[in-house]
């Protein structure tokens, strides 16, 4: 009987060693077709110029609207450029509306807009009304119904349900591959919490495909890429803290229910509007609240405590952030928006100097980087935040003696690899000692070191399952930031483009500072990376910043953000 | 709208920041991935400060070191002490640079596939070391502190480098307690690290300098009558030597020889040779740098420059690389660079294999041969021929001062002048006296023992 209880274990131990090495090939091919399926569709979508209305000048000029927000001026960077003396810089917005309707409002000109005689401030267009914009008249002429009808079925389809449904069978089977790695190399008490947590990820994938087959819409290559992320960190936890596999899932699931619920805030600009205060409240809600009864941890106060349950409140807040600063057109231009926005920041940078966490600072900063020339792209706006960042900068040197250790440390690491550089030293002989294809799944060493799965979790990954997936890792959040590019040039409204363009930033700067500090590229500032690291907040922030990039998707079906057109819709 | 569009390039250069980050990361990768899996503390090849992976065997394929699982050394006592300063201790006191050199190929590192083994066999590095002769060579050296280093100079194979006082690291002595000095640097190895006032085997280079730069010096006379004075100052033999040539005051080591011998070289020539010959310069094999020698007589007076030349004054040698100074006289002008690992397997790949590497010429055929034949005169007529059945050793003593009432450093250093049997030797033993009647019977004995090594490969 033990003779047959040792030959089994044998068999084992024999199988796993060849089903590594067949695993550490198959999980990097597996990725990569994976990676660029999903990748392909996104970066090479067609992006046809759409006409949604004609001005009609009294001279008999026609100019094409392109946008469903416009500004009219004598600027050359507006999109109607009237070029007369008497027309402000930026004069007047034209909003398109979801049911078709135009509004004009004029943004603070000097000569005011008139529409049929009256000066107006914001006005709703009928058919035939003289628009009188500093002298110079026009009538708007919006595009029939069949012309708009017609336009949609020209704009580039998103993947068909078949592309999307092999690009999940893969990602199925490379989760399936993985969990049979664990299986035949992990002690048995940790196989239960495993095979849940990748189980559920599985789960919830195909659960939110489903919903969208309902909803009839077919895009979901942004989602795939941030199921492979979620996997990838599973497969971190589950070698660092097995235990935790359950409640990274459980975060996993709130942050879709999250991104489902923005994503339908989103949807309406006018409901948008509306939620954004309760974004600008929550925000700040989030901050007082971890200041109040926040745990300071290595001198940041960014941890609350709650029933057993750390948070980390700030990567909420992120998410809040961006919808503050996103606007549409006609409130970018009035002053009183922009000053209400800066005001915002400043008090959101305070409670974060009070937090006294560094590398949250950072990525907000950024974030108001991004939003802050999004909005006005002027010299003297983005010199007030470099200002700002250099004050923000001193202070938190000042403030936080661990930053500065930190910068001290940066490309000195092996000047003391078993004390200062300690975390960033191991990571690196840990990826160097795991090759392009990895170790195998819980055969790495980093597993021991101090934030294995959050901070430096793309080295645990790296070191077990080889570099080509962890640069992989670094592409799936570099292939959002190209998308966001992509789509803003087609974006409806300025709104969905600030808010894409920064919540993509975000992702970016957080990976920046992640996987960078981690490889003593830049300084190492325990920021986590997007969907990857431990952490239930981080998570649920991840999946929120998502619903924004998901939003700029114009694709026709494309995003559960814009509505189906009414032809697409009757014939469903 | 198409401003906001346009300010969307701002998301470009974040892009940039990740991908030309990740780039920069690459070439990393690409050019110091090796050194991190092979920098001390790297989890997957070291246990604690030391190596954690594969077995260190000698030439004999002996096994020295077992760290496959735990740090299991050799099954003899005497072994395991000749054996530790090459191997490194447990705690990591003595580090054994010449080992985690070769952790990477040890390990079978590369970057495609990083230390991943399909077969899981440790790695395997092979010594030149010879177990049994570092065992002779610590018996003779009988409690003795110093250090005694034997190397082909025709391959370059150190046969025995030992060094004591030493210890057995599977039964550690309380070193920290110990009160009476018999573990008084017990964590360096001398054999490479220490430096030593070289004494009178420096008359060796003194004398190629000679041949080399003064014409007629065969031609030359010297008389001693037991000191040769420097106004107040003087350099001094023990007995008066009488009328010598250059050849008899070698062998009879004459200092008053020696100090006129100095005033023909003359310092320029002086500087010149020791730089030529490489005597002092740090010597590098298999990761490990030797402490560097000294020879300085700037700003000195014509005694002290004379007592340079007689290897006192502020010279400094250091054992390995005289050892390589005595291998390239013996190689007519040029030798072999020692080393001690020979080969370096991973499972059933070799990933390593020593190439001998020459030292360069360092003087003339001419020149080497006169000192050679000087050397073997030595032997014949001062320290014994029988001491060293079947070989022709050829060799310099020395009786280094140490200055203060502490007995002299005991140094002989030289060569066996025979085809079958390259071998360059040099036995330090600290206070151990004079130099031939100290290290003759020790070298005897180990110059015995790596005959007998060579005779049965």
């Amino acid at each position: 009987m033990e003779s047959l209880i040792s030959s089994v274990t044998i068999l084992r131990d024999s199988l796993s060693g060849d089903y590594i090495g067949f695993l550490r090939y198959a999980a990097p091919v597996l990725a990569a077709i994976l990676l660029l399926r999903c990748a392909l569709p996104l970066l090479t979508f067609r992006r046809e110029p759409e006409i949604w209305a004609w001005l009609n000048l009294t001279d008999g000029t026609q100019v094409p609207i392109t946008h469903w927000e416009n500004v009219i001026g004598r600027s050359k960077t507006c999109d109607v450029t009237i070029d007369f003396p008497t027309v402000s810089r930026n004069h007047a917005v034209l909003t398109r509306y979801d049911d078709g309707s135009w509004t004009i409002s004029d943004v603070g000109s000097k000569t005011g807009t008139l529409v049929n005689g009256r000066a107006v401030q914001i006005c709703a267009l009928k058919d035939r009304d003289r628009i009188s914009i500093g002298g110079v008249e026009m009538q708007l002429q919006p595009i029939t119904a069949r012309q708009e009808a017609r336009q949609a079925e020209l704009r580039t389809k998103a993947a068909s349900g078949w592309d999307t449904l092999a690009n999940l069978m893969m990602l199925t089977l490379l989760q399936c591959l993985m969990v049979l790695g664990f299986l035949l190399g992990s002690g048995e008490e940790d196989l239960p919490q495993i095979i849940l947590g990748f189980g559920g990820i599985i789960a919830t994938q195909w659960v939110l495909f489903l919903f969208y087959c309902v909803i009839r819409r077919k895009s979901f290559e942004v989602e795939t890429i941030a199921f492979f992320l979620c996997t990838m960190g599973m497969a971190a936890i589950a070698t660092v803290k097995p235990g935790e596999t359950v409640k990274q899932l459980m975060a996993m699931v709130i942050g879709i229910v999250v991104f489902l619920i923005i994503g339908w805030s989103l949807r309406d600009l006018e409901r948008a509007k509306v939620f954004r205060y309760f974004a600008v409240a929550a925000g700040v809600g989030f901050l007082v609240i971890t200041l109040l009864f926040g745990t300071e941890y290595y001198g940041a106060k960014n941890w609350l405590i709650f029933n057993g349950l750390s948070l980390q409140p700030s990567e909420l807040s992120k998410v809040c952030f961006v919808y503050a600063g996103a606007s549409t057109m006609d409130r970018i231009m009035s002053k009183r928006n922009l000053i209400l926005f800066i005001a915002y920041s400043i008090v959101i940078c305070c409670l974060l100097a009070l937090m006294n966490d560094f590398g949250t600072a950072l990525i907000f900063f950024c974030a108001f980087l991004v939003i802050a020339y999004l909005r006005s792209g002027s010299v003297g706006t983005v010199a007030l935040a470099i200002t700002a960042l250099i004050f923000a900068g001193v202070l938190v040197l000042k403030i936080a003696p661990h930053a500065l250790q930190r910068f001290s440390t940066w490309r000195h690491i092996w000047e003391d690899p078993q004390d200062t550089g300690y975390q960033q030293a191991q990571a690196l002989m840990c990826i160097a000692s795991g090759g392009l294809f990895g170790l195998g799944s819980g055969q790495g060493y980093l597993k021991y070191v101090f934030a294995a799965d959050s901070d430096i979790a793309f080295a645990t990954v790296s070191e077990e399952w080889g570099l080509l997936i962890a640069v992989m890792m670094v592409l799936c959040i570099a292939i959002y930031g190209f998308f966001t590019i992509r789509t803003s040039r087609v974006a409806r409204s300025s709104f969905y483009s600030i808010g894409a363009c920064t919540a993509a930033s975000i992702l970016v700067i957080q990976t920046i500072l992640n996987c960078l500090g981690t490889l003593d590229v830049l300084p190492f500032t325990g920021v986590t990376f997007p969907f990857l690291s431990n952490g239930g907040t981080s998570m649920i922030g991840a999946w929120g910043l998502l619903a924004f990039v998901k939003a700029g998707d114009t694709r026709q079906n494309a995003s559960f953000a814009v509505r189906l057109s009414k032809k697409e819709a009757a014939k469903v | 709208m198409n401003r906001v569009t346009k300010r969307t390039w701002l998301m470009g250069l974040f892009l940039l920041v990740l991908l030309g980050g990740m780039a920069f990361f690459l070439v990393e990768y690409a050019l110091f991935a090796e050194t991190w899996v092979t920098t001390v503390g790297s989890p997957h090849v070291y246990n604690n400060a030391n190596l954690g992976t594969g077995t260190v065997v000698d030439r004999s394929g002996q096994v020295l070191l077992d760290i496959s699982e735990q740090r299991t050394y050799a099954s003899d006592a005497d072994t395991r002490k000749s054996t530790l300063h090459w191997l490194g201790d447990r705690k990591g006191y003595i580090s054994a640079s010449a080992v985690s050199n070769y952790a990477g190929k040890m390990v079978g590192f590369d970057l495609i596939d990083g230390v991943y083994q399909e077969s899981g066999d440790g790695g395997e590095a092979s010594l030149t070391l010879s177990a049994e002769v570092q065992n002779v060579a610590l018996n003779a050296m009988a409690g003795r502190k110093g250090t005694i280093g034997v190397y082909n100079y025709k391959t370059g194979e150190i046969l025995c480098a030992l060094t004591t006082p030493t210890y057995d690291p599977d039964n550690v002595p309380d070193i920290a307690s110990d009160t009476t000095g018999a573990y008084e640097g017990v964590y360096l190895n001398r054999f490479i690290q220490s430096t030593y006032i070289p004494g009178s085997i420096f008359k060796t280079v003194t004398t190629a300098a000679a041949l080399e730069c003064v014409p007629d010096i065969l031609d030359k006379t010297f008389y001693c009558d037991g000191a040769y004075e420097y106004g107040t100052e003087r350099v001094t033999c023990e007995t008066a030597h009488g009328t010598r040539d250059l050849k008899g005051a070698l062998a009879s080591s004459c200092n008053c020889s020696f100090a006129q011998i100095a005033e023909l070289v003359g310092k320029e020539n002086m500087l010149k040779y020791v730089e030529q010959f490489q005597v002092t310069e740090p010597l590098s094999f298999d990761g490990i740098t030797t402490a560097e020698g000294n020879y300085d007589i700037s700003y000195t007076a014509p005694v002290s420059f004379a007592w340079s030349c007689i290897g006192q004054h502020t010279d400094q040698i250091n054992p390995a690389r005289f050892m390589t100074f005595m291998g390239a006289v013996a190689g007519g002008g040029e030798g072999a660079e020692p080393y001690l690992v020979s080969q370096v397997r991973c499972g059933e790949d070799v990933t390593y294999e020593a190439k001998t590497v020459k030292t360069g010429r360092i003087m003339p055929q001419e020149t080497a041969e006169t000192l050679q034949s000087y050397m073997r005169a030595n032997v014949q007529n001062v320290y014994g021929d029988w001491n060293f059945p079947g070989l022709n050793v050829c060799a310099k003593s020395g009786t280094s001062q140490l200055g203060g009432d502490q007995t002299s450093n005991a140094m002989f250093a030289g060569f066996v002048a025979d085809e079958e049997y390259p071998l360059a030797f040099i036995v330090v033993v600290e206070n151990g006296g004079y130099g031939s009647s100290t290290c003759v019977p020790i070298l005897s004995k180990v110059l015995a023992a790596c005959k007998d090594v060579l005779d049965n490969q």
